[in-house]
């Protein structure tokens, strides 16, 4: 009798853990595939974020796609040599909310200040087929100047689409 | 009077200190014809954050850092916008000295966050190459330097957005 209410716990406890225990049963999704990507221009829509910010994305979006390795070659916004690429797919990045902090404030107190800057990244294909589509949220919280979230942001777009080609 | 207490007036005091920007000259003419600026990003022969001369000569924008340099055409230039932000001052040796000051006590060290804040101008220069493709060069100068040098470039033939036009909230002169 006392073995059996052992086993009971056991198997209850196993139950409970299993789900984190065990990988999700959702198979892989496959990667994509492309030999080239545009990096469009950011887009602002209606939030007010200075041009520097803006340009500051597109620049390192520039250089950590090309400097990751996903992609055989990697097209600025309005380069004509894009042009006659069957597999080009193009990045596209839209800001959605631009919060500007302070460095001092940041460096003082180290809670307040943050700078934020919310985006909503996708990818499109040659005939308008949206590939990816994520929101991403780039962040300086603690040191640096408030340029820095540009940074942050290219790495995480980066990563997002490193992850999906 | 104990350390603490005078560290707080210290502090305080560096509060209420104006930040250590020269006023812009209302004439723009105590502005150098070549400042010194800092390269935060965009042109692809220069390193990041490296420190150079920034000067429109022969129907260019040029910037030297050492022995590296780019030149961009006037006519390649889109727009220009100008903004401000408030940085560290004092450079590489400002950072070394700030990241030193994170070991003193009581926190006194923050202190010096609030006597190296600087303000800079932001210039950015968005052009295109001869491929058609996109770029903008964004510099740090002094303040009050980057209105004088958009102006130069707009009278060498660079097209630039009015300045009272605020373009998606980025030409702030």
């Amino acid at each position: 009798m006392k073995r059996r209410g052992v086993f009971i716990l056991v198997a209850a406890g196993w139950l409970l853990a299993a789900p984190g225990i065990l990988p999700a049963q959702t198979p892989a999704k496959p990667k994509l595939s492309a030999s080239a990507i545009q990096v469009a221009m950011v887009e602002a829509g209606d939030v007010q974020i200075p041009a520097e910010f803006r340009f500051a994305v597109y620049e390192r979006l520039v250089q950590r796609i090309g400097a990751s390795g996903a992609f055989h070659k990697v097209y600025r916004s309005g380069d004509r040599a894009a042009d006659g690429l069957p597999d080009l797919v193009t990045l596209h990045t839209k800001v959605e909310a631009f919060q500007e902090g302070s460095q001092t404030k940041r460096e003082l107190t180290t809670v307040l200040g943050a700078t934020k800057v919310d985006v909503s990244a996708s990818v499109t294909a040659r005939d308008g087929r949206v590939l990816l589509d994520q929101k991403i949220t780039g962040r300086v919280r603690f040191f640096g100047e408030n340029l820095g979230v540009t940074n942050d942001l290219a790495k995480r777009i980066t990563k997002l689409v490193k992850e999906a080609f | 009077m104990t350390l603490p207490t005078t560290l707080m007036i210290a502090l305080i005091a560096a509060t209420l200190a104006p930040a250590q920007t020269p006023l812009p000259s209302a004439t723009g003419a105590t502005a150098p014809a070549n400042p010194r600026v800092r390269h935060i990003i965009g042109l692809e022969t220069v390193e990041r954050n490296a420190g150079g001369l920034l000067s429109v000569q022969d129907g260019a924008l040029e910037f030297k850092s050492g022995k590296a340099g780019n030149k961009v055409p006037v006519s390649a230039i889109d727009d220009i916008f100008i903004g401000t932000e408030t940085t560290q001052g004092g450079g590489k040796t400002g950072r070394v000295i700030k990241t030193a000051a994170m070991a003193a006590p009581y926190e006194s060290g923050k202190a010096l966050t609030i006597l190296m804040r600087t303000k800079v101008d932001i210039l950015t220069v968005s052009f295109h190459d001869a491929g058609g493709a996109l770029h903008g060069a964004i510099f740090a100068l002094p303040i009050g330097q980057a209105e004088p040098l958009r102006a130069q470039l707009i009278q060498a033939g660079a097209h630039a957005s009015p300045a009272d036009k605020p373009v998606n909230g980025g030409s702030r002169p």
